[in-house]
């Protein structure tokens, strides 16, 4: 070999070297990647469905003590009181959903193609529902519904109206998810509405039909799939609700899913493997759901986006105008004013019996008495303390965790990419509150584990979560061209400084919003908290839970505006900068067009309201 | 008890002889809070109140006017289960069962219901109600003349007790005459002493005779006498 070839040959031999370290680079990677989500998501999952395969406790047996059997789980599907909770869940989701799609729809109607009066106002009231914790809303509508002591029978009592209202019940139920889970289908329908080109309708208007049987045979079949897509999502979210059937669904003896599993770790001795049982099953029922909107998102979106420009057909109400926007105030009102004003009148009151409207406005019944008995129980603080420490910690180690995930699928050709997204990925499947029992299983028989630590906690909730800050950071990584680190590395820059230097900076406002709506989402999480906090580990929301199930309504109202307060001064604006666009574009916050609805993130806005 | 041998230490309190008996389980372990079943209704919304425990069988308080806590909830209720099947009689769960009792799954939010107004009466622990009603809740609370379930509270000091002595001289003054007067007088409870210092107001030791349960039968009776229960009040499980 001359000197020439060898000189030719030592860069080739070099790139060759580069080449071969850098896939192995990758592979370990990716390896480590996968491992880190085997240990976050499969591995609880894994523990999951072992639980239900067993009959052991893994308290008192110890870790690792399987007799494992599918009689189990056999016995539990044969459950009748399992086959009630499961028809239950069933009926009050497809209830709710489609009194949300009654809801949504009308909403997403009034402000997009029509001419009502303060549009962007009836816009932004209709995704208030998504910043009420379920607990609170079940809370709140305990104190107006109850069918003996609800403050609108006793209202209705005084003024003579002969009816009386029972929201513990079915209906109840059915009635408050759909109130408070239509956001869902408007802003699926909202954004479907707004992209849609308006000249069918019009060719129909020139023939001759009229605008209600146009909506009912032009404009709903267009947008079918957005309908179907919120209300698959709507009633996804239902079903791992827990806050609102265990305050409604309780007093009228009405079991579901997410209570019934809760129940069953909390009788004495706790049934661990049959609640790993149901819990497999309300995973199934979810996985099923999710799967099914997908498809449908994959289907026929895009058939009403046309490439021309057009604006939105809008539709002159003429003094209906103002029925529409009467309309959005009583929803407000029902939604939001009302609710507070019980929560208000629960926090202030002494005892919450009110025979009378007389006694309601009673003065010498109120005082503060409730929140300084909140403020005295050094729960309250320790709560507060945790609830910052869990959501600082899943808000960092989630954020750090998904953007190693983010970078890896959507910058890199590491191996294994989709493997790595579809693991992310699976806890969009799984409600809290099964993530809560896997969890349990996972880590409670292991000496000296996570169980009993805040870690727990914060793990759970990153792992719950993947899916949600994913989402919001890939449309951050998607928007770096390629071609700013292809220059970086043809100025030398390895891959690590690469992205130190050009795609964390570039991605930092995306990575710090999907850190603060994980953090967010961590303050306001009940249903995985459930199964994993101890007395040193309570997080705000279990002490509502406990506080109400205490038997302590009061504390419980006075808790819940205090602790709502907390959570909205701990994350300023952030909430309507990452729901409020994403919503469909209909907000007074943004007026920018949005992109096609299949390629709007779906799930970045979801779990506001979850559990 | 052999699955407590070796978790908790020696410990005996000074006025130890002082104690009955059949409220001790074990040698070890000391009554430092002895709750007590009461019936309590609602004084704004009853005019007929209830008297004693066969009361609240009448027709005359059915459609959801009673509450009742759930056998399968805790060791405290089934005190009480057992009460009424053992005292009350064989048929007393089917006769209660008749007036459509509103279940709870404990005593906390049964109490809140009581005052809301959700429910008018039912049995309920003395110290959930007591406090509430101090503080001016609209409710009156007596004890059945047919006896008050009782449920002493063991505590002893553990084996792995970081600071022993403490814990036995918090113990000591629970135990003492002084610690259970503040049991009774500020938190609701009675005491397993066989001389009370003081009663719940409303307690007349002459009338109703405090019922302790038997304990092998406690622990025996269980899981049938509780499938008996669930099917005859239909509480699904």
């Amino acid at each position: 070999m001359t000197a020439e070839a060898a000189a030719l040959a030592a860069p080739a031999a070099k790139t060759e070297r580069a080449t071969r370290f850098g896939a192995v680079a990758g592979s370990l990677w990716s390896g480590a990647l996968l491992a880190l989500l085997g240990l976050l998501v499969l591995y609880p999952v894994a523990m999951l469905l072992l639980g239900a395969l067993t009959n052991t406790n893994p308290v008192v047996d110890g870790f690792g003590v399987f007799d494992l059997s599918l009689a189990n789980f056999l016995t539990v599907l044969a459950n009748p009181n399992v086959h009630l909770a499961l028809a239950n869940s069933l009926l009050a989701c497809a209830g709710g959903t489609a009194l949300a799609v009654i809801i949504g729809l009308t909403f997403s109607w009034i402000v997009v193609r029509t001419n009502t009066p303060c549009r962007g106002f009836v816009a932004a009231a209709s995704l208030i529902p998504l910043f009420v914790p379920p607990l609170v809303a079940g809370v709140a509508w305990s104190i107006l519904g109850s069918p003996k002591s609800g403050l609108i029978n006793t209202l209705m009592g005084w003024a003579g109206i002969p009816w009386r209202i029972d929201l513990y019940s079915m209906t109840g139920l059915i009635v408050v998810f759909g109130m408070y889970y239509a956001p869902y289908v408007y802003m699926f329908t909202a954004s479907a509405l707004r992209n849609m080109d308006p000249s069918l309708e019009e060719a129909a208007e020139i023939a001759g039909v009229g605008p209600v049987r146009t909506l009912f045979t032009i404009t709903f079949p267009l947008i079918a799939p957005a309908i179907i897509s919120g209300m698959l999502l709507s009633f996804i979210v239902m079903l791992g609700i827990y806050g609102i059937p265990a305050v409604l669904g309780a007093p009228g003896d009405i079991p579901v899913l997410t209570t019934y599993i809760f129940k069953l770790t909390n009788w004495s001795p706790p049934l661990y493997s049959t609640a790993a049982a149901v819990a497999i099953i309300l995973m199934a029922v979810t996985g099923a759901l999710v799967l099914l909107q997908q498809r449908v998102l994959a289907g026929r979106s895009f058939t009403t986006v046309a490439g021309k420009a057009f604006r939105p057909r809008v539709i002159e109400l003429g003094p209906w105008r103002w029925f529409t926007l009467s309309l959005a105030l009583l929803y407000l009102f029902t939604v939001v004013v009302l609710p507070t004003l019980a929560l208000i009148v629960a926090a202030f009151r002494r005892f919450l019996f009110i025979p009378n409207v007389g006694s309601l406005f009673d003065m010498r019944h109120y005082s503060l008495v409730h929140f300084d008995a909140v403020f005295d129980n050094p729960l309250t603080m320790r709560s507060i303390w945790n609830t910052m420490e869990v959501g600082l910690m899943t808000a960092v180690v989630g954020g750090i965790i998904a953007f190693a995930i983010g970078y890896t699928v959507h910058r890199s050709n590491a191996p294994a990419r989709r493997a790595i997204d579809l693991v992310a990925t699976l806890p969009v499947a799984i409600p809290g509150l099964v993530i809560g029992v896997a969890y349990l299983w996972a880590w409670i028989g292991l000496p000296g584990g996570l169980y009993g630590t805040i870690w727990i906690l914060a793990l759970a909730f990153v792992a719950r979560f993947m899916p949600d800050t994913m989402k919001s950071l890939s449309t951050s990584f998607l928007q770096i061209h390629r071609e700013l680190e292809e220059a970086a590395w043809i100025c030398g820059k390895g891959r690590v400084a690469t992205i130190r230097t050009i795609v964390l900076p570039l991605a930092r406002p995306g990575t710090v919003a999907a850190m603060t709506l994980l953090f967010i989402l961590a303050i306001r999480e009940l249903g995985s908290s459930l199964f994993l906090y101890t007395s040193d580990t309570m997080v705000m929301a279990v002490l509502l839970l406990d506080y109400y199930e205490g038997g302590n309504t009061g504390k419980a109202a006075a808790w819940s505006r205090r602790s709502s307060r907390l959570s909205t001064s701990a994350s300023p604006r952030s909430r309507w900068r990452w729901c409020v666009p994403r919503a469909g574009s209909s907000s007074p916050v943004s007026r920018r067009k949005p992109p096609p609805a299949s390629s709007q993130p779906t799930w970045s806005i979801i779990p506001i309201a979850r559990s | 008890m052999s699955e407590l041998a070796g978790l908790f230490q020696d410990y005996a309190p000074p006025n130890g002889k002082d104690y009955l008996p059949e409220s001790l389980i074990s040698p070890k372990l000391w009554p430092r809070a002895t709750l007590v079943w009461s019936i309590a209704y609602n004084s704004a919304l009853v005019k007929n109140p209830p008297k004693t425990w066969m009361d609240l069988t009448k027709p005359e308080y059915g459609n959801k006017l009673i509450g009742q806590v759930i056998a399968p909830s805790g060791g405290t209720t089934w005190t009480r289960v057992m009460f009424e099947r053992q005292v009350l009689g064989e048929d007393y769960w089917k006769k209660q069962a008749v007036t459509n009792p509103v279940l709870y799954p404990s005593g906390a939010p049964m109490s809140d219901a009581l005052v809301r107004g959700e429910i008018a009466m039912g049995p309920l622990l003395y110290n959930i109600v007591y406090t509430k009603k101090r503080d001016g809740a609209p409710l009156e609370i007596f004890f059945g003349p047919e006896g008050a379930p009782v449920n002493p509270y063991a505590s002893g000091v553990t084996t792995t007790a970081k600071n022993p002595n403490a814990a036995k001289l918090f113990l000591n003054w629970c135990l003492s005459e002084e610690g259970q007067t503040f049991m009774i007088k500020e938190l609701g409870n009675l005491t397993s002493l066989r001389r009370a210092p003081v009663y719940p107001e409303g307690f007349d030791p002459k009338v109703v005779k405090v019922w302790l349960p038997n304990f092998d039968q406690y622990v025996k009776l269980h899981a049938s006498w509780v499938e008996d229960w669930n099917k005859i009040y239909g509480y699904r499980q």
